[in-house]
């Protein structure tokens, strides 16, 4: 039976068994449904929840006026409070004015329907440009300005004057919608003093910390679950408005209460990821070889100060991408906007780097004459100078960039499709081709702070292994990568092994699962454990043996004596020396995965479409638990790159409401019909920072592919300045680009 | 996202059917844009009329030239070349699958799509190209209404409430016609920002029929007159084809502007389509 | 209003609102929650299921329309016995998912398209493949586990997993 199913979770999720927050039954749970503002930015008149109250099926309804002590969300300034109902301000499209709690759905739904609000307008604001103008304020007295930053010292003017080439470009990374299949859930249990929360979530112990907090409790009465998750790509990995609303009624009213966003409501006001206008200079000698790159960073962060407000700081600290420059300067100004926050989105501040110093590296080559790949070869860091530090202030691990970069023109077939593009460009009937490279580095693991988890290995009686860690999936196969891991770790049937994670009351902590974190430190933390381990029964036979420590050895999930045959498996050791348990918080360093991507295009500039005739992406994640996972997700994530790339952006009306009205007939994700060949091809650079080995992975191709993509369409119009060409790549961009 | 409450009927008789809509039914037959609306908060009807056990209106017919579309028809129905006979048959097999995908065209009816009137409609802008005439009933009695008078805008036409779509009726085309369909659209899901359907009907080297049919070119479906104009007694070559997508551009097409597509692109896109469809069209 | 869905050959006897949709009827009111809602606008596809033998979007039809109607949702692929479906076999060997909650969508609007004609050539699969959204996978392995499948099924024998 086990080699039937590849993962642990193919079964359940292939036989309609799996358990997403939406199937658990829970008896006497209510539905909540959010009456939400249909404007951008107003001043709240007026809440009348009367009628929904008499509608049938309709357990109560609430305006934050009924609700006095509902408290904010956490995290924000006290002069610029997010409550988690409007109060007396709208600041985005689709903030709660009330909430109408049903025995259903439908019954909950009747009775939103029936909420009366009114709501003055206010001028709306959704880029930062506007925005940061300040003729509209999101708080009254108070600059839309959130917050500035900085990596790198300043370039002196002299840099810039003296340079052989200097080119100068401004893009756009525009809004992007994460859109997992599931949209946000929660379930909250309120049983004696206890809460369980069940929620489609990224971090279940951060989760429970900010619930009990806000709802001024003790941590261990609260419980989060983290049941099957359909999806995250960051944007599961926070506590939101309607979470507290949710969890804050069901303890009031001593009844389970569950919200399951819908995908209406989902594309008004999940979180979204990128939003910066950014200003690039970039200076080189007329060798090519680069002098100093400057980035300048607008960042729309939606209506509230939140975490997602330095963000675009990850943007600056990785502006100086793979390259050699000696000089870079980037600066971040966060400016809140009429729409709902800007908050990590697979990639998350890394593609909004690299992007930008990838397109203008082929504007570059292009002003020198010189073949983009010549460029970029001429000033990639090279091996020996790992570990490196870069002007503006990350230290790269390890790396083999001119590796990657030359495996990708060799598995492209690079001078082949020159060639092509030179015998298309000689015949007038044929369409164009372009071939465009991006290459990238990216940070994995975390910000300090956030480098650690918890792991543990416990070994029991019956001969089975349980594994622990702070990680939680949503759909990254841990239940299948960590046992494995650990097994192998052991020198034990993977088979004995299972994983435990996600749940609070099984865990003493934990960090969860984001910024391409779980491999790298907690599947190196699982690896440590089972050493720790190891060296506990070693320690423990020595003692029952009475040998030094140094006469025993462990191989094949068992410790014996270095001479001799005798060997005593770990369940006979539990039973004589009893339980045998590590639990530890395991700390690493980040970590700098790599790559290069190539995309080869053909446009139709009558009409302006592009179709991807080849996509090839070079990763390098160090160590690969489970390199098939690896390649999943690095495809999976190239997909979603194609995405921002040509087809996904949030276009807003002049009242600043996105025109998504359409749902998913407007906001388009690629389906299968737009995806071209990829290759996936790998370097292995392990990460010296842990024994793993491993990177994160998971994120190159919303890294990586964009800029590819982007770099060949200007390639194949052959546009020696294309700043017009701002993703999406839609077919009217291009074709005006190419006019 | 879910649907108002509403009672449902489900008539087993066109009597029965034109009933219910007098008492202000609104029509269930493939559901696929009804339901849809519903979710969306578009549609809130009081009560539903599910016209699927009505016997008949599944009835595709070809007799005396007339094809006749019944009202239960679904869209896949048209994927098998041999459903219709001749060229009208194989424009349809081309335009079928460009609506959504297979699950959807399982379940939804040319005859709901023309109920509907999305302006991006690959079905009504081939109505309107080809004369299509559409059967209404009420208790009132039955009339009929060319489909150049039924559209009036988007998701409006000449049905009265109280009307049921019986059938869509369409002459056959003759057997020379060249037939074709092309439509341009961001992604496999997406609407298309500009579909032409065409038929063209060349005899002794110059063209003495053609019908261009055009789907999101303004806020109803349109037939492509001026374009059409500029083609009769032409020889089919690609300058003709050409001067007729500029005069479908410039004198027909009243493109309405969207996201991704303002009316300069749509208006370029329409002549380009317009002529590519041409081409594809001309009997060889 | 009552009406009895037959799901995966065994009855419901359900009391329900006309306005529910089938998706929430099967979901809530049989406890059949391997279909799932990922937009209830017809356009992701996870709410797939079979009624009649052909795959439709169960956020689309009413319950009421699908009274006395066969109807088979991702529960009821296996066989009998519990006997894997080739389709869920081939999903796994060829990693055809990942967070899984598209996953019964793609199983059934591919089990339909079997069901009819169990020769799917290369456009067939593309074309259900292109009917449904992921946002994990990237489709591909979806495609080759379907063609892997429909020559699982073709060959009737016991699908092997193979190294990908």
């Amino acid at each position: 039976m086990v080699d039937r199913w590849l993962r642990r979770e193919d079964e359940r999720l292939l036989t309609g068994a799996g358990r997403f927050v939406a199937d658990l039954r829970v008896d006497g749970r209510l539905d909540a449904v959010f009456v939400r503002s249909e404007v951008a930015h107003g001043v709240l008149r007026e809440v009348d929840c009367s009628a929904a109250r008499e509608t049938p099926g309709v357990a109560g309804a609430w305006s934050a006026a009924d609700l006095p002590g509902l408290p904010p969300m956490p995290g924000g300034e006290p002069a610029r409070e997010w409550p988690a109902l409007v109060e007396d301000r709208v600041r985005y499209p689709g903030e709660a004015l009330a909430v109408v709690l049903g025995d259903d759905r439908y019954h909950a739904e009747d009775g939103a329907a029936r909420v009366r609000t009114r709501i003055d307008p206010l001028p709306a604001v959704v880029t930062a440009r506007d925005a940061a103008a300040d003729s509209v304020a999101l708080f009254d007295g108070l600059s839309n300005v959130a917050l500035r930053g900085e990596a790198g010292s300043p370039i002196a003017g002299e840099v810039w004057e003296r340079a052989a080439v200097v080119v100068e470009s401004r893009y756009r990374q525009q809004l992007l919608m994460p859109s997992p299949m599931e949209c946000r859930t929660i379930l909250c249990v309120p049983e004696g003093d206890r809460l369980t929360v069940w929620s489609g979530h990224q971090a279940p112990h951060r989760l429970r910390s900010e619930l009990a907090a806000l709802l001024d409790r003790p941590e261990e009465s609260v419980r989060v679950v983290v049941p099957d998750t359909g999806g995250a790509f960051g944007s599961k990995s926070a506590v939101f408005p309607e979470f507290i609303v949710v969890a804050w009624l069901a303890v009031r009213l001593g009844r389970p209460v569950r919200w399951v966003e819908d995908r209406r409501e989902s594309l008004l006001v999940a979180t979204r990821g990128r939003g910066q206008d950014q200003h690039v200079r970039l200076a080189a000698d007329a060798d090519g070889r680069l002098l100093a790159y400057e980035l300048t960073v607008e960042a729309d962060v939606g209506a509230y100060p939140h975490l997602g407000v330095a963000f675009p700081m990850q943007t600056a600290w990785m502006a100086t991408g793979p390259y050699t420059t000696p000089l870079v300067h980037a600066t971040v100004r966060s400016v809140l906007t009429n729409t709902m926050i800007t908050y990590p989105y697979r990639g998350a501040g890394r593609p909004e780097a690299t992007s930008p110093l990838e397109r203008t590296m082929d504007v570059l080559a292009r002003r020198l004459d010189l073949d983009p790949a010549e460029l970029r070869r001429r000033n990639l860091i090279p091996p020996e100078l790992f570990p490196y530090r870069t002007p503006t202030g990350r230290t790269y691990d390890s790396g083999d960039h001119p590796a990657a970069l030359d495996l990708a023109l060799r598995t492209l077939g690079y001078d082949g499709w020159r060639a092509e593009q030179a015998r298309r460009r000689a015949d007038p009937a044929a369409l164009p081709v372009g071939i465009g490279l991006s290459c990238y580095v990216e940070r994995s693991g975390g910000e300090r702070g956030s480098l650690h988890d918890y792991v543990g290995v416990e070994a029991g009686e019956d001969g089975t292994v349980v594994a622990r860690c702070g990680a939680a999936s949503s759909g990254q196969s841990h239940s299948t990568v960590f046992p494995a891991l650990v097994a192998e770790t052991l020198g034990v049937e993977p088979a004995r092994v299972r994983l435990i994670e996600g749940d609070t009351d099984e865990l003493p902590g934990g960090v969860g699962s984001f910024g391409s974190r779980s491999a790298q430190i907690d599947g190196a933390g699982l690896q440590h454990a089972a050493g720790l381990l190891i060296e506990e029964a070693r320690e423990r036979a020595a003692r029952m043996w009475d040998l030094p420590v140094e006469e025993t050895a462990w191989s094949e999930g068992a410790v014996h004596p270095v001479r001799g045959t005798a060997a005593m498996g770990l369940s006979e050791l539990v039973k004589r020396t009893g339980p045998l348990r590590i639990d530890e918080r395991y700390e690493a360093d980040m970590a700098f995965p790599f790559g290069t991507h190539a995309a080869v295009v053909e446009v139709d500039p009558d009409l302006g479409t592009v179709r991807v005739l080849r996509l090839v992406a070079v990763d390098d994640c160090g160590r690969a638990l489970d390199p098939a996972v690896v390649r999943g997700q690095a495809f999976g994530s190239i997909v979603q790159g194609l995405g921002q790339a040509l087809y996904e952006g949030v276009p807003f009306g002049d009242d600043g409401v996105p025109l998504l009205a359409n749902g998913l007939l407007d906001y388009l994700l690629p389906t299968y019909a737009e995806i071209p060949p990829i290759d996936l091809r790998e370097t292995r650079t392990p990460t010296p920072r842990t024994p793993l080995g491993a990177k994160g992975a998971g994120e190159s191709g919303c890294i990586g592919t964009p800029p590819a993509i982007v770099n060949a369409v200007a390639d194949a119009l052959r546009l020696d300045h294309p700043e017009r060409l701002q993703m999406p790549l839609t077919p009217d961009v291009v074709w005006r680009a190419a006019a | 996202m879910k649907p108002s409450a509403f009672d449902y009927v489900a008539p087993r008789t066109v009597a029965d059917a034109v009933d219910a809509l007098a008492a202000g039914a609104q029509v269930l037959a493939g559901g696929q844009s009804l339901l849809l609306d519903m979710h969306l908060q578009r549609a809130h009807p009081a009560l539903v009329a599910d016209i699927n056990h009505v016997p008949g209106l599944d009835e595709l017919t070809a007799s005396d030239g007339t094809l006749t579309v019944g009202a239960l028809v679904r869209h896949q129905t048209f994927e098998s070349p041999g459903a219709v006979p001749g060229p009208l048959g194989d424009l349809f097999a081309r335009a079928v699958v460009t609506i959504a995908h297979p699950p959807i065209r399982a379940r939804g009816t040319m005859a709901g799509s023309l109920a509907w009137a999305h302006p991006a409609s690959e079905w009504c802008a081939l109505a309107v190209a080809l004369d299509a005439v559409v059967e209404l009933r009420s208790t009132r009695g039955t009339r009929e209404i060319p489909a150049g008078e039924y559209f009036l805008g988007p998701f409006q036409t000449a049905r009265e409430p109280d009307e049921l779509l019986t059938a869509v009726r369409y002459p056959l085309l003759a057997p020379d016609t060249g037939v074709a369909f092309t439509e341009h659209r961001r992604t496999g899901f997406s609407f298309a920002q500009v579909a032409v359907g065409a038929a063209l009907t060349v005899r002794d080297g110059v063209i003495t029929e053609a019908r261009i049919g055009l789907a999101n070119c303004a806020d109803r479906p349109l037939r492509a007159h001026a374009a059409e104009r500029t083609l009769i007694g032409a020889e089919p070559s690609s300058p003709a084809f050409t001067m007729a997508g500029e005069a479908a551009s410039t004198e027909d097409a009243a493109p309405v502007p969207e996201p991704y597509a303002d009316v300069d692109y749509r208006r370029h896109v329409i002549a380009v389509l317009v002529a590519r469809t041409l081409r594809e069209a001309a009997p060889v | 209003m009552k009406i009895t869905l037959t799901v995966n050959d065994a009855a419901y006897p359900l009391d329900v609102e006309p306005r529910r949709v089938l998706a929430d009827a099967l979901r809530d009111d049989c406890g059949l929650t391997g279909t799932h809602l990922g937009c209830e606008q017809g356009v992701c596809g996870a709410c797939t299921v079979l009624v009649d033998g052909e795959a439709v979007r169960s956020c689309l039809m009413l319950a009421v329309q699908c009274d006395g109607v066969p109807i088979r949702t991702v529960e009821g692929l296996a066989g009998p016995g519990g006997e894997p479906h080739p389709l869920q076999r081939a999903f796994s060997a060829e990693r055809g998912l990942q967070c899984g909650f598209c996953t019964p969508g793609f199983l059934m609007l591919a089990a339909g398209a079997l069901d009819h004609d169990p020769r799917l050539g290369d456009e067939e699969v593309a074309d259900l493949v292109r009917s449904n959204l992921c946002r994990c996978t990237g489709y591909e392995p979806i495609r080759r586990a379907i063609t892997r499948a429909a020559r699982d099924h073709q060959n009737g024998q016991e699908g092997r997993h193979r190294s990908v």
